[in-house]
């Protein structure tokens, strides 16, 4: 089982939500949700991933969210994560994604 | 389309035989149930029409018999009925008929129905064959993964961790390829390094990724550079060579008996877990570092977690399959749950086994959903010899020959690289004296610490004596190198050939004339002479192992500068 992903475009923001389960079955579903925000046209556009209603996120998630930030501009890129539970803080913190994402 | 046609009533085939016939297809003929599946055998039909009530075997049992002669090949059987109650009907179809024919024959409806037949008929033998090539790529593909698998788990297991006396592991990958990478290796100081990487992903993907990062591995170690520089490595190869959302949380650790310590570099793992004697969890090295393949390293990523090795201790360091195991109804093993074995009511050399016992038991029959790799390292058994005999790697002697060369390493050199694997590496290519290289590694490891340590950072041994102290000695060095301004360490080397007896042609064996000087205000020579014996106590590097290798050692100058003389032989 794994989770659904929301999108919400906004004039200079996409907020991605995922819900359930944040594992490798969501990889094309996530990629979908940002594709068309990133890229030369739409740099400085900011993303916040919503992790509000994720209950587990894997390695292959995070793998995902690296891939966004290298499309969204690698280290210009904006990308907030947003609604993190301690569980799955303790996840991003482990791989230290702090240092290359606002997390709150 | 060749048919048989089973009936005990000779108006009935005569019909169909000429109905048949009329149209082209191929007809044969039989009167009873028995003569029919000998027919069906020796003519091998695309289509059967059988009759129901016959004489000795009737249709419902022929068919039977029929259908299952063949498994794979599907024949249609078409039965020829006067019955059209549903009951009959039924009966026909569970016999193994595919479809029935009521009597008297409607020539439309029975081509119509052997057109519909010979569809299916196709439809499955293409089905079939579909199957078969499938089933075929199958096999040829396990066969390769076998193969590839042979391969890798002997390029990756090329090390110690099966025969260091100190650790015990255990590890089940998911599927055929492990995507956790646990590797060991002796150092040529005899410290042991161990890691365990964990790529994201599972199998092929994850193991082609794991196959240079073995090798680098077993490359740097082998030559002396500490686990940072390795990291260090293994970082910069990913990097260039793994997609960007592929990365590999990695621990690695160097077990040095001689320093009793162990120093952790822990990248995206989870917290290595520390037991003291009794069992009971004293300390947790959490990741400080981000996994391995993601971005640049600086300066202070390289850094290392020096932990003191205390009598009893035990490390462990395990992959996320661990505690993220799940149970039968999907509840995950979890950190607490893990570490509930560590409170000091366990006997601590059954702790390995216990964890595992519990991890088995909560799993259940539970389907494994990621690599799950656990490691112990008993600290007491550090310091013995590796299990077996250790394969040498072949290399031609060079016979000893005269040479001589010189460094000299500036404080701004010793404040980025450790010179010596480099040193170590051209020795050996100059002579490789085969089965010294230890000994050589050991001899100039120590002096050239003892140059850095006590003659440019002013640092005292006996710091290292209480655990407080230990800590604080490595903490000092740090903070000394990195202000380290002037100063600078020579190393000479001199090789002179020796001969055993004078009538032979070639040396024997040669003489290395080592001298490591500093510009350090040196010892006192007397000093020296009691550090010789009393330089073995905890902590302490010693320049009696030094001495107890070389054939002599001697200290020079204001006691700045070690000439030490150590002598091989083929």
């Amino acid at each position: 089982m794994s989770g659904t992903i929301n999108v919400s475009r906004h004039d200079k923001e996409t907020v991605i939500s995922v819900k359930g389960r944040f594992n490798f079955e969501m990889h094309s579903q996530f990629r979908a949700a940002y594709q068309n925000d990133s890229g030369e046209d739409n740099q400085g556009r900011r993303f916040v991933i919503d992790l509000a209603g994720t209950e587990y996120i894997d390695s292959s998630a995070l793998g995902m969210l690296l891939l966004l930030r290298e499309e969204a501009g690698a280290n210009e890129s904006d990308i907030e994560i947003i609604n993190t539970r301690p569980e799955i803080r303790k996840i991003l913190e482990t791989a230290n994604f702090q240092r290359l994402f606002k997390i709150a | 389309m060749k048919i048989l046609i089973v009936d005990d009533d000779p108006i009935n085939r005569t019909i169909l035989q000429r109905l048949l016939g009329k149209e082209g297809h191929e007809v044969i003929t039989a009167d009873n149930g028995r003569d029919g599946v000998d027919g069906y055998v020796r003519h091998e039909p695309d289509l059967v029409l059988m009759d129901i009530r016959m004489p000795g075997m009737n249709g419902y049992e022929a068919a039977r018999e029929i259908k299952s002669l063949h498994a794979t090949r599907f024949t249609p059987i078409i039965f020829l009925t006067a019955v059209t109650d549903d009951e009959g009907l039924v009966q026909c179809i569970d016999a193994g008929g595919d479809d029935f024919l009521t009597k008297p024959f409607n020539r439309t409806i029975l081509q119509a129905k052997i057109g519909a037949m010979e569809r299916i008929r196709q439809l499955h033998a293409r089905l079939t064959l579909q199957k078969e090539e499938l089933e075929q790529h199958q096999e040829r593909v396990h066969q390769e993964l076998e193969v590839g698998r042979h391969i890798f788990s002997h390029i990756v297991s090329a090390g110690h961790l099966q025969d260091a006396p100190c650790l015990n592991h255990w590890t089940s990958p998911m599927t055929l390829f492990n995507g956790d990478l646990l590797v060991a290796s002796y150092n040529p100081a005899g410290g042991l390094h161990i890691m365990l990487g964990d790529f994201t992903g599972h199998g092929l993907s994850a193991a082609v990724a794991a196959m240079p990062v073995a090798d680098i591995f077993y490359d740097m170690t082998a030559q002396g550079f500490s686990i940072g520089d390795l990291a260090e490595a293994m970082n910069v190869k990913l990097l260039s060579i793994m997609p960007r959302r592929m990365f590999c949380a990695a621990c690695l650790i160097e077990v040095d008996h001689r320093q009793k310590s162990i120093n952790i570099w822990n990248g995206g793992l989870p917290d290595v877990l520390i037991a003291d004697e009794s069992g009971r969890l004293v300390q947790r090295v959490v990741s400080s570092r981000m996994p391995l393949g993601i971005a640049r390293m600086t300066r202070e990523d390289r850094k290392v977690e020096i932990l003191e090795m205390r009598p009893g201790f035990r490390v462990f360091l395990l992959s996320d399959g661990v505690t993220e195991a799940t149970a039968p109804d999907g509840s995950m093993y979890g950190v607490e749950r893990l570490e509930s074995h560590f409170d000091g009511h366990h006997p601590p050399e059954r702790l390995f086994e216990t964890i595992l016992k519990d991890l088995e038991q909560f799993r259940g029959n539970a389907e494994q959903s990621d690599d799950i790799s656990l490691l112990e390292i008993v600290c007491d058994r550090a310091s013995e010899e590796p299990k077996g005999v250790e394969e040498k790697r072949q290399r031609t002697a060079i016979p000893p020959t005269p040479w001589e060369v010189n460094f000299t390493f500036s404080a701004q050199t010793l404040k980025t690289v450790d010179p010596l694997p480099t040193i170590i590496t051209a020795v050996m290519n100059l002579q490789a004296p085969i089965g010294h290289r230890e000994r050589l590694y050991t001899i100039l490891a120590e002096l050239f610490s003892n140059a850095l340590d006590h003659g440019l950072l002013k640092l005292d041994t006996r710091t290292k004596k209480t655990p407080e102290g230990f800590l604080q000695y490595y903490s000092e060095r740090e903070e000394r190198l990195a202000r380290l301004k002037e100063g600078s360490i020579r190393l000479e080397l001199n090789h002179f050939p020796r001969w055993n007896g004078a009538t032979e042609n070639e040396p024997s064996g040669g003489e290395i004339h080592i001298l490591m000087e500093d510009t350090g205000a040196g010892f006192d020579l007397n000093q020296i002479h009691t550090q010789l014996h009393g330089n073995l106590g905890h902590g302490g590097r010693g320049i009696a192992l030094v001495k107890s290798l070389c054939h002599s050692l001697d200290y020079q100058g204001r006691g700045n500068c070690a000439k030490a003389v150590y002598r091989w032989t083929a």
